[in-house]
């Protein structure tokens, strides 16, 4: 006999349920809870805007408030997905438009971005609120213009790694003198200048501001007067942290941040210059989020830095910091949560920096509680990576980065199997994985067999046949995100393996050994996959069908092949597209 | 009217202090409705009614905590007598009540830290899944909104974390949303193709078993290794893609039913049924011998279409697990579930080494063209990411 609930009360206790994963899971416990559920919730996630279609969204869950999509698979970010492939945000703001005039949230990631989209966002919303841009591109400053003319209750407008097209630096002054609504404005993607008096002005009004990322078109002296306004800033993006040195720029500086003594994160600092740095030391007792990936000071300068900041959780830092900046890190840091370091030099043939695997293994032994790596670098042994995997079993990100393809354990001169074997088998919580260095099929059993946490794995110049792809697809159970780029793998495990697919978000292949012949039978057996091949030389029916094919894109959806494909990509097993082919 | 005192043998109530006038005018207590006044005791009562008939008293600023109880008195005068208790609504039962009424006689007293209450209440919600769904619809309906939020919030967090079959056994739900129900909404949830297998599998084995006790003389045929290559799969699969209907590889045999599992049935069925646009079969189905999962049908062999003998397994009979019956007696339950069990653990233990046997049977190296950075962008990269080398970014 079911315990049953009146609807009110059911949805009551819905209520108090937020994450995506609880709420499909209840969603799927029986026809009541279905209804109820579908009725009652207000934020939506889409990992893959093709998954769906703006259609069933909205038919299904009519109150939706907040909405998040994702569109280029992360390798776009490599530029490795050809311009114009797709990712089209127009089409569900129009039909939200339609169907969800009380939105108020929307979060999109690697989407082309239209002028035209965002200023339908900005007619179409009475309460819309937040607007966060990542990784998108297609627009320019005059749709930002628009969001900030008829947004009325705008709380956070937030760009990030965006391409825009900057056209002039008066979007900013399309804030009415009545907007005071602004908590977090982030505009540090942007390359061109911003008037100064409107951001000031803007700055002042809006008396809630708790986050502020400017572009490096702000001066280092403009600065001190925007802190003096904001000392309630918890999130502050420096501009360009350079100037010629002068006592009272340091002196009102320093007070600025005084000022702030709520500041939690600092980010920004193009060309810093060091002497300037100590400005910050005031508050840096309460950073915890320390964002230096485009401060271009070495070692010394970054220590001194970074021993203030004793409360720190996160920190993102080009290879300047070097093994013995890591070390101090790891004496001065015990908080330390997530550590980033980025090549200042990636295409260089040489190591211009002194940062090794010691670094790694130094912070790995004296931050207990590290958990996300992501670290480029030039030489890797086994040995520390076993070090690393049993000095932190808490890991759950792990990204590995060594800057040349195909190099081997540099002092065994073996390859990185071993290494990268005992992190799986040490960090049973693993959800993110990339791999790097010289990698035979034995690490894909490793992956396969104790990964079993793994969500999200990144796979490049690695493996040496199909077994290497069986075993991860056969083996991860959690897997969801699988990208691969020039590695061996063929057909035969995408054949065996090929209703894992459905399990899955998506499957990036790009330079392996898939033939189109593979490609075409995949899409035909699995309607429930859209099986995308990216050919940019010609179309593959014009070649032997056990040709290989430049990129594949698999990603399972409920919304059919989708109809805004540009020339050079094909979705398999479409009646449309097998006409093409005669 | 007043909210009169109640005047019982055991329990005087003369509180004046007490009284709420609607008149606006204070009822003095007579001497006739004073009949033994306790002076420690001096308190008011209020009676309610629960949806069974039974009547309680309860001590009025307890009762008056609950808006429902406390409307109800303001608004209509009931509950000053056992004859005119306050019916409660229906979800609220006599144990339930006594349970809320606990709650109200805590809560109500002004003087308690928010630490003790919050103790309390971490107290108060222990009690099993059922009395807590009670709970909270009869504080619903009481319309006591901060017991409301306690209770559902700990219902939400009994609900966090679980899988939907795990939340159907907590509450006691029925499983009756259709598979095309299930995979219409946003599933984040992997799904465990084997598991699918198995279930396809089971199901069919027991209508395999319960056809051949129908015909009663049976011979069952072991499970046979199949050793034929995947591209001699596949080029078996493409020879019957191409047919729509499908039946040109499908003979109906009906004296060789017997000879031949019924896994070698289903791999035809499936590869006769190609062009049938039922997704749930395609994926399922696609272990046996199509495209998805050959390995795993390799364990059936396939290669004598005449054997299959489609109609001994229907159409229907992959999709519709509802049309199997339960009512095989315990000997053939308990082979059949040996045979599944020897299949999983096969599946289980020989694919890396089938794999293999099968993937250096007839395999060509293929040479790969080495690429580096293969894009000539010459955008200027300001963006993090694209400073850095295709191998990984953020």
């Amino acid at each position: 006999m079911a315990y049953s609930f009146p609807e009110e009360v059911l949805e009551h206790v819905f209520s108090f349920i937020h994450s995506d994963k609880d709420r499909n899971a209840v969603s799927l416990v029986c026809k009541s809870w279905y209804e109820i559920e579908r009725w009652c919730r207000r934020r939506i996630f889409v990992g893959n805007c093709y998954a769906v279609s703006p259609r069933i969204v909205i038919r299904r869950f009519p109150e939706v408030r907040s909405v998040s999509l994702k569109g280029k698979p992360h390798f776009a970010d490599f530029n490795l997905v050809p311009e114009g492939w797709g990712g089209y945000v127009y089409p569900w703001i129009s039909a939200m438009a339609e169907a969800y005039p009380w939105l108020e949230e929307l979060r999109l990631k690697r989407m082309v971005v239209t002028d035209e989209a965002l200023e339908l966002i900005s007619r179409s919303f009475k309460n819309f609120s937040a607007l966060v841009l990542s990784s998108c591109e297609g627009f320019t400053t005059d749709g930002l213009a628009a969001i900030a003319a008829n947004c009325r209750n705008l709380k956070e407008l937030d760009l990030r790694e965006c391409d825009v097209d900057d056209r002039s630096g008066n979007w900013l002054s399309h804030f009415p003198e009545s907007c005071t609504s602004l908590v977090s404005l982030s505009f540090s993607c942007l390359e061109g200048e911003v008037s100064f008096s409107a951001l000031e002005r803007l700055v002042s009004r809006c008396t809630n501001l708790r986050a502020l990322r400017l572009n490096h078109s702000v001066p280092l002296d403009k600065l001190p007067n925007l802190l003096r306004r904001a000392p309630q800033l918890v999130d502050l993006g420096m501009g360009a942290y350079t100037a010629e040195l002068r006592p009272e720029l340091y002196s009102r500086l320093g007070n600025a941040f005084a000022g702030c003594k709520g500041l939690k994160s600092l980010s920004g600092f193009w060309d810093v210059v060091p002497s300037y740095l100590p400005a910050t030391y005031s508050v840096c007792a309460g950073i915890t989020f320390l964002n230096l990936s485009y401060a271009t000071i070495q070692s010394p300068d970054l220590i001194k830095l970074i021993r203030q900041c004793r409360n720190l959780q996160r920190l993102w830092v080009l290879d300047y910091i070097e093994d013995s900046g890591l070390n101090a890190l790891a004496a001065s840091c015990k908080d330390l949560e997530e550590l980033r370091v980025f090549p200042s030099d990636p295409f260089g043939q040489e190591a211009n920096v002194s940062l090794t695997e010691q670094g790694l293994v130094s912070v790995s032994e004296g931050c207990p509680k590290l958990q996300s790596v992501l670290y480029f670098c030039r030489q890797m042994t086994n040995a520390a990576l076993f070090t690393i995997a049993r000095n932190r079993p808490n890991m759950t990100r792990f990204r590995l980065c060594i800057i040349e393809p195909r190099t081997p354990d540099y002092l065994t001169l073996q390859p990185l199997d071993a290494g990268f074997g005992a992190i799986v088998e040490h960090c049973k919580d693993l959800r993110r994985l990339s791999l790097s260095g010289l990698l035979t099929d034995l690490v894909f059993e490793y992956i396969g067999t104790h990964a079993q946490k793994l969500e999200m794995l990144s796979v490049a110049f690695a493996g040496e046949s199909d077994l290497g792809l069986h075993h991860v697809l056969s083996g991860c159970k959690s897997l969801r995100k699988l990208e691969i780029r020039d590695c061996p793998f063929g057909d035969k495990a995408l054949f065996v393996n090929a209703s894992k697919l459905e399990t899955m978000r998506s499957l990036w292949m790009s330079s392996c050994s898939v033939s189109f012949g593979a490609c075409k039978l995949l899409g035909q057996k699995m309607p429930r996959l859209n099986v995308e091949v990216i050919d940019e030389r010609a179309p593959p029916d014009l070649r032997p069908e056990s040709e290989p094919i430049e990129r594949l894109y698999v990603y399972r959806t409920i919304a059919g092949p989708r109809l805004d494909m540009p020339g050079f990509v094909w979705t398999m097993g479409d009646e449309k597209s097998a006409t093409e082919f005669s | 009217m007043l909210i009169s005192v109640l005047v019982t043998l055991n329990n005087m109530l003369v509180g004046l202090a007490l009284h709420i006038c609607f008149d606006g005018g204070y009822h003095q207590m007579s001497e006739c409705e004073m009949v033994i006044i306790k002076p420690e005791v001096m308190k008011s009562y209020i009676w309610l009614q629960t949806a069974d008939g039974s009547i309680q008293q309860v001590e009025e600023e307890v009762a008056m905590f609950c808006p429902m109880i406390c409307r109800e008195i303001l608004q209509t005068g009931m509950g000053s007598s056992k004859n005119y208790a306050i019916s409660l609504p229906q979800r609220v039962n006599p144990s339930i009540l006594s349970l809320i009424l606990d709650y109200c006689r805590f809560h109500q007293v002004p003087g308690r830290s928010n630490k003790e209450r919050k103790s309390f209440d971490e107290k108060f919600i222990r009690i099993d899944t059922k009395r807590l769904c009670e709970l909270t619809s009869a504080a619903d309906s009481l319309q006591l909104k901060p017991l409301v939020d306690l209770t559902s919030r700990a219902l939400a967090r009994m609900i966090e974390g679980k899988s939907p079959e795990e939340i159907r056994e907590t509450f006691h739900l029925p499983d009756d949303l259709t598979e095309e129900e299930k995979l219409e909404p946003l599933r984040n949830t992997a799904d465990d193709p084997r598991i699918r297998l198995l279930n396809r599998l089971y199901a069919r084995k027991r209508k395999e078993l319960r056809e051949r006790e129908k015909l009663k003389n049976v011979e069952v045929e072991e499970e046979r290794v199949d050793e034929r290559s995947v591209d001699d799969l596949l080029s078996f699969i493409n020879g019957g893609v191409g047919d729509s209907k499908g039946g040109k590889t499908a003979k109906h045999k009906k004296k060789n039913r017997r000879r031949k599992d019924q896994a070698k049935g289903t791999a035809l069925n499936n590869v006769s049924k190609i062009s049938k646009k039922e997704p749930e079969y395609l994926s399922s189905e696609c272990n046996n011998g199509e495209a998805g999962n050959i390995i795993e049908s390799s364990s059936s062999k396939t290669s004598k279409v005449q054997d299959v003998a489609v109609d001994s397994l229907g159409p229907k009979v992959e999709f519709d697990d509802g049309d199997i019956d339960d009512e095989l007696d315990p000997a053939m339950k308990e082979e059949l579930d040996r045979e599944v069990e020897d299949f999983a653990r096969r599946l289980n233990s020989d694919w890396p080494e089938r794999m293999q046997e099968i993937l250096s049977l007839g395999q060509e190296r293929r040479h790969v063209p080495i690429s580096m950075n293969g894009n000539g962008s010459s955008r200027r990269y300001t963006r993090l990411e694209q400073r850095c080398t295709p191998m990984d970014a953020h």
